[in-house]
């Protein structure tokens, strides 16, 4: 007798249409982006552009698309900096377990990401700006106060996947503190260490409250040139070509990442 | 307490400073009283932030290509920061105020209406320099739209930058007998049922339809009080829903949408979808049409009773690190020589704030030599029996209004 219906296999194709789904997900919304930043003429009525060229892109160099993505790089650079190395300790010391109440700290240091950005600069511009921080630094001192949690809380998972006896044969096999941490535990540690870097890099890279209020329009930076950009009527194109030429160089990124994983991966088994 | 803990407390603790915000102690407007060659020597050497809203591309080249040069020549580095909303300007600059800066970032602030009347209650202009610049002396002094900016008394705080006047544009193939007034613009879409439609308030262009036709369901503007009065509005707004709704069902889509922005207007009636539109800034027209984005049959729809017009404005907060330059930079703006090169429609298409009668027989040639239009008339003509603007004030409660009432009226 043939079965009707969902039957014991029924999860096998689930397993292909919800990512497929997910993937449709993400993928929808880039697509008139993507035929926008080809467009120079595309009315509401026609499905497809009518007119394509590259109108935006030399729109998007006229408006220093380029430098203001090295600013955002340098700024995504400098948090990273910051939040990562301190995420490491913290991760660390949640994961290990090294803390009696490690509720409390995890608790606080949820707080930014809870808060919206723009209640945290909206308090904060006015203490910096009497505390006479210079605008450049303020920014990067914030921003890495958001990028925080996700690197904590990335590295405290990564911690929990290791064995903290790794480090004690290390000290046992006469390597100092530092040395067993630097030379055992992290390198064990390091794609977990990647991902909080990238996370980092990106609240720098892809702000724009905390940059524009906190650092006082000093640093223009890509995400600025878009938010001015989609504000007016009539932008679309050079909005979308922004939008893309800030998301290319982080999936990029993340691309080569992925591909090097996989290829360790794959010599690790071989 | 364990190191562990302080190495955790630490980063954190940086969030908590959040909550030390405490108010300063007022700065105070500043009064010139230097003599404008001091001010200009100070001015050398400095660098200006003029934060503006950067949606507008004609703009943005207008100030980078053509206005930051010639500050340059002046000694002065202009630096364009673009925002989003000239309100995070406000947000930055009221921060500034509160913590007393005398070195503020933002030194130069292009605004209007609300948030230079924001800005204006909170002190956080400087005040007195405007009427000082030298080439004020070509603004005319009774010119109502630069002493008034949306019903706020200007008083120095800002240098005026040009002019804008509300249009009702249409299509000359398609509107054979155009309407010459409000009420007959609203009664030429009835008749013809998908022709006409608005921008959704609180779009800047929608907002002042709404105005306008407030003044028209109200027997022109001098029946509605320019300062926001709650018994005018209750009394006032009746009339102008009962007309907004009836021609509702008329509009393009029975009015169940409305466009979202101007320029969503303006794609409908390149397109052909819609035969008229509207327009703040009709100086772009002969861009549009000459480019052939608008048809050639394109024309500006003139009301008798005039239509609202008002202006835009160049502020110095008061805690601007270097006024002087932008003083020289507002001053600059304000030349003959800037403002004709801002007129031409292919650079921004922005009207003058001068008079041209005070102008110098060769400034005026400058004026004169803008291109001449076969779609739209000179200002002087556009802005006949101008219609003032109602207070900032007002534009909320008109916005909340038509969205309450008139939005959904549509069948």
């Amino acid at each position: 007798m043939r079965r009707h219906g969902p039957g014991p296999d029924a999860p096998r194709p689930r397993r292909t249409v919800v990512p497929a789904l997910l993937v449709f997900w993400l993928v929808i919304p880039l697509t008139p982006l993507l035929m926008w930043a080809t467009a120079t003429r595309w009315s509401g009525v026609a499905r497809l552009p009518q007119d394509f060229g590259l109108h935006g892109w030399q729109e998007a160099l006229d408006a220093g698309v380029i430098a203001a993505l090295v600013r955002s790089g340098l700024l995504g650079v400098a948090v990273a900096l910051i939040a990562t190395p301190l995420g490491v300790m913290a991760g660390r010391a949640l994961g290990w377990r090294l803390l009696h109440r490690s509720a409390l700290p995890s608790l606080v240091l949820l707080g930014p990401v809870v808060l919206a950005p723009f209640a945290v600069a909206m308090g904060l511009d006015v203490v910096i700006l009497r505390l006479g921080v210079p605008g450049e630094i303020a920014v990067v001192l914030v921003l890495s106060v958001f990028a925080l949690p996700y690197t904590t809380f990335t590295m405290r998972a990564t911690y929990l996947g290791l064995d903290p006896a790794l480090e004690e044969q290390a000290r046992v096999l006469g390597a100092t503190p530092g040395r067993a941490r630097r030379r055992v535990t992290l390198p064990a540690a390091s794609t977990g260490l990647v991902t909080a870097t990238g996370l980092a890099f990106l609240v720098g890279w892809s702000d724009y409250v905390v940059t524009l209020l906190i650092g006082g329009g000093q640093i223009v930076t890509a995400p600025m040139l878009i938010g001015a950009s989609a504000a007016g009527s009539g932008n679309d194109a050079l909005t979308s070509t922004l939008a893309i030429s800030v998301s290319l160089p982080p999936m990029l990124a993340l691309g080569a990442f992925t591909y090097a994983v996989a290829r360790r991966r794959r010599a690790a088994h071989s | 307490m364990s190191p562990r803990l302080v190495r955790l407390i630490l980063p954190a603790a940086l969030v908590g400073l959040a909550a030390c915000a405490a108010p300063a102690p007022p700065a105070g407007s500043t009064s010139e009283d230097r003599s404008w060659s001091q001010i200009s020597e100070q001015a050398a050497g400095q660098t200006v932030d003029l934060w503006m809203y950067g949606g507008d591309r004609q703009g943005n080249a207008y100030v980078d290509d053509v206005l930051t040069p010639a500050a340059a020549e002046l000694g002065v580095t202009l630096r364009r920061v673009p925002v989003a909303d000239t309100k995070d300007a406000m947000t930055r600059i009221l921060a500034e105020r509160q913590a007393g800066s005398e070195d503020g970032a933002v030194d130069l602030v292009w605004v209007n209406g609300d948030n230079f009347a924001t800005g204006k209650q909170a002190d956080a202009w400087r005040c007195g320099w405007s009427s000082q610049l030298p080439n004020m002396k070509f603004v005319a002094p009774d010119d109502a739209l630069v002493t008034q900016d949306f019903g706020t008394a200007v008083e120095g705080c800002e240098a005026p930058w040009h002019k804008a006047q509300f249009t009702l544009v249409y299509d000359s193939a398609r509107v054979a007998e155009p309407p010459t007034s409000m009420s007959g613009v609203l009664q030429w879409a009835q008749d013809h049922p998908g022709r006409f439609t608005y921008p959704a308030p609180p779009d800047f262009t929608g907002s002042v339809f709404i105005r306008q036709a407030l003044y028209s369901a109200s027997g022109g503007y001098a029946q509605v009080p320019a300062q926001f009065d709650q018994d005018a509005y209750d009394e006032l707004a009746p009339d102008l829903w009962k007309a907004l709704k009836d021609v509702a069902p008329s509009l393009w889509r029975q009015g169940r949408t409305y466009p979202r922005d101007s320029v969503a207007l303006d794609r409908l009636y390149a397109d052909g979808e819609v035969d008229m539109t509207m327009t703040y800034g009709p100086a772009t027209l002969t861009k549009l049409v000459a480019e052939g984005t608008f048809p050639a049959t394109t024309r500006v729809l003139p009301l008798d009773e005039g239509t609202i017009g008002n202006a835009s404005f160049l502020a110095i907060p008061s805690s601007a690190g270097d006024a002087e330059g932008a003083m020289v930079v507002a001053d600059l703006a304000l030349s003959p020589e800037q403002q004709a090169l801002k007129a031409a429609p292919e650079t921004w298409g922005q009207f003058t704030v001068l008079d041209t009668d005070l102008l110098s027989g060769s400034d005026q040639g400058r004026f004169d030599d803008l291109p001449a239009s076969d779609v739209v008339p000179a200002y002087d003509v556009l802005s006949r029996n101008a219609n003032p603007e109602l207070a900032s004030a007002w534009v909320g409660p008109l916005d909340e209004g038509w969205r309450r009432v008139v939005l959904g009226a549509g069948s």
